[in-house]
């Protein structure tokens, strides 16, 4: 072991840091070398006057005065009433933000139908709509069950493009977000004013 | 505390039963604690108030800072022990917490100023030739506390919790969240340069004699 080497393991092997056969290694070396026993003597001098000089300066008041203030604040604190704290969890708050999103999604989506003029509608109105063959004869529309309110849908600018065009019968498709759910509704040929009045009714 | 089980006397002598290992006397109090015992932390203050102060005081090197650092230590144990997995060993558990607190604090005080005795210790021990040994003794206290004070924090903790608290290594290393290897590394360095500071500023004295 060189010189060099036992004064870099000094540090560790002054305080028994060192594995038992590197710390037996150095103590050979040592036995045989003044230059590393007087490095290693200075190394023991300042770790003891390290231990004497971090005695702490603290005495009994001090440890009751400490006590004092602890055990009271932790009175304090038992005898306060309870705060009632309500921990959102974030999955939660995740699931909340998605309908809320989703929720204003749909608001933004929903179909708006400005409805034409019905008859009187069928003794059965159907839940959804379906798709009916085309007839000169007035169309008969029938309202989703479950829409009560007036139903309001955008026409798509080429369908209104569609319906003005065209001199028969106007077929106008509306793909709603729900790709299970299309709206088709057959209009006379004279193409409808476009207003947005008052919703029609439900029938 | 003696980790001596206890001993059965026979007809032919004593007969020493194994050691059998303690089960954690402040763990035992932290259980009594959690189980609505409140008063049972005075108790576990009366146990580790020494310990922990002087750690506090030895990483801040302020008196009223330690004093801090150690009410605060203690209010997070209380409002924290239903964290502490029983497993651990509840010291080590505490004198992590004041470690932290010890940082925070150091961190909202900034950049520390060396104490001006420090530096007058400096200049005095200089020109000591005749002086008293209690007077040189305290100064050497004073620029001990000055080498201390200069280390890099994370070899200031280390030294402190290995050679000043007597912890030994795998539990320094488990307190401070580093591997083993990384605080035989930071408390070499810090003895070194302890070492070295006294080397530069006692020259002057009788050989650096204790």
């Amino acid at each position: 072991m060189t010189t060099e080497h036992v004064l870099e393991q000094l540090p560790l092997w002054i305080e028994g840091d060192l594995p038992d056969q590197a710390a037996e290694a150095v103590q050979v070396h040592l036995a045989a070398c003044p230059s590393c026993q007087a490095a290693a003597e200075q190394l023991r001098t300042s770790q003891l006057w390290l231990k004497e000089a971090l005695e702490p300066p603290f005495d009994a008041s001090d440890f009751a005065d400490l006590r004092q203030k602890v055990l009271g604040q932790i009175r304090l604190e038992q005898a306060a009433p309870p705060v009632r704290r309500f921990a959102i969890r974030p999955a939660l708050l995740a699931a909340c933000a998605a309908l809320l999103v989703i929720g204003l999604a749909w608001l933004q989506e929903r179909p708006h139908v400005v409805a034409p003029p019905l008859q009187k509608p069928a003794a059965s109105p159907l839940v959804a709509a379906t798709a009916i063959p085309a007839d000169p004869s007035p169309p008969q529309i029938q309202v989703a069950q479950a829409h009560s309110a007036a139903v309001r849908m955008r026409a798509r600018p080429r369908e209104e493009a569609k319906a003005t065009a065209s001199a028969g019968i106007t077929r106008m498709e509306f793909q709603l977000p729900d790709s299970n759910i299309r709206i088709i509704w057959l209009a006379q040929a004279t193409p409808l004013p476009d207003r947005n009045d008052a919703p029609q009714e439900a029938l | 505390m003696s980790a001596w089980a206890g001993s059965l006397v026979m007809e032919e002598g004593v007969l020493s039963l194994p050691e059998v290992p303690v089960a954690d006397p402040l763990g035992a109090i932290a259980r009594r604690i959690r189980s609505g015992e409140v008063d049972a932390f005075g108790e576990l203050m009366a146990l580790t108030e020494q310990r922990i102060l002087g750690l506090a005081w030895r990483i801040l090197g302020d008196r009223e800072l330690a004093r801090d650092a150690a009410q605060e230590t203690y209010l997070r144990v209380f409002r924290s022990l239903e964290s502490f997995r029983l497993g651990e060993r509840f010291e080590a558990w505490m004198i992590r917490i004041a470690v932290h607190v010890c940082y925070d604090l150091a961190r909202k005080r900034g950049p520390r100023m060396l104490p001006q005795e420090a530096l007058e210790a400096t200049a005095v021990i200089l020109e000591a030739s005749g002086a008293e040994e209690a007077v040189l003794q305290q100064q050497r206290r004073s620029l001990m506390r000055q080498a201390l004070a200069g280390l890099p924090q994370g070899e200031r903790t280390a030294l402190v919790l290995r050679d000043l608290e007597g912890l030994p290594t795998d539990e320094v290393a488990r307190i401070l969240g580093v591997r083993p290897v990384t605080i035989r590394s930071q408390v070499a360095a810090a003895r070194s340069k302890i070492q070295h500071h006294c080397e530069r500023l006692l020259k002057r004295t009788h050989g650096g004699q204790p």
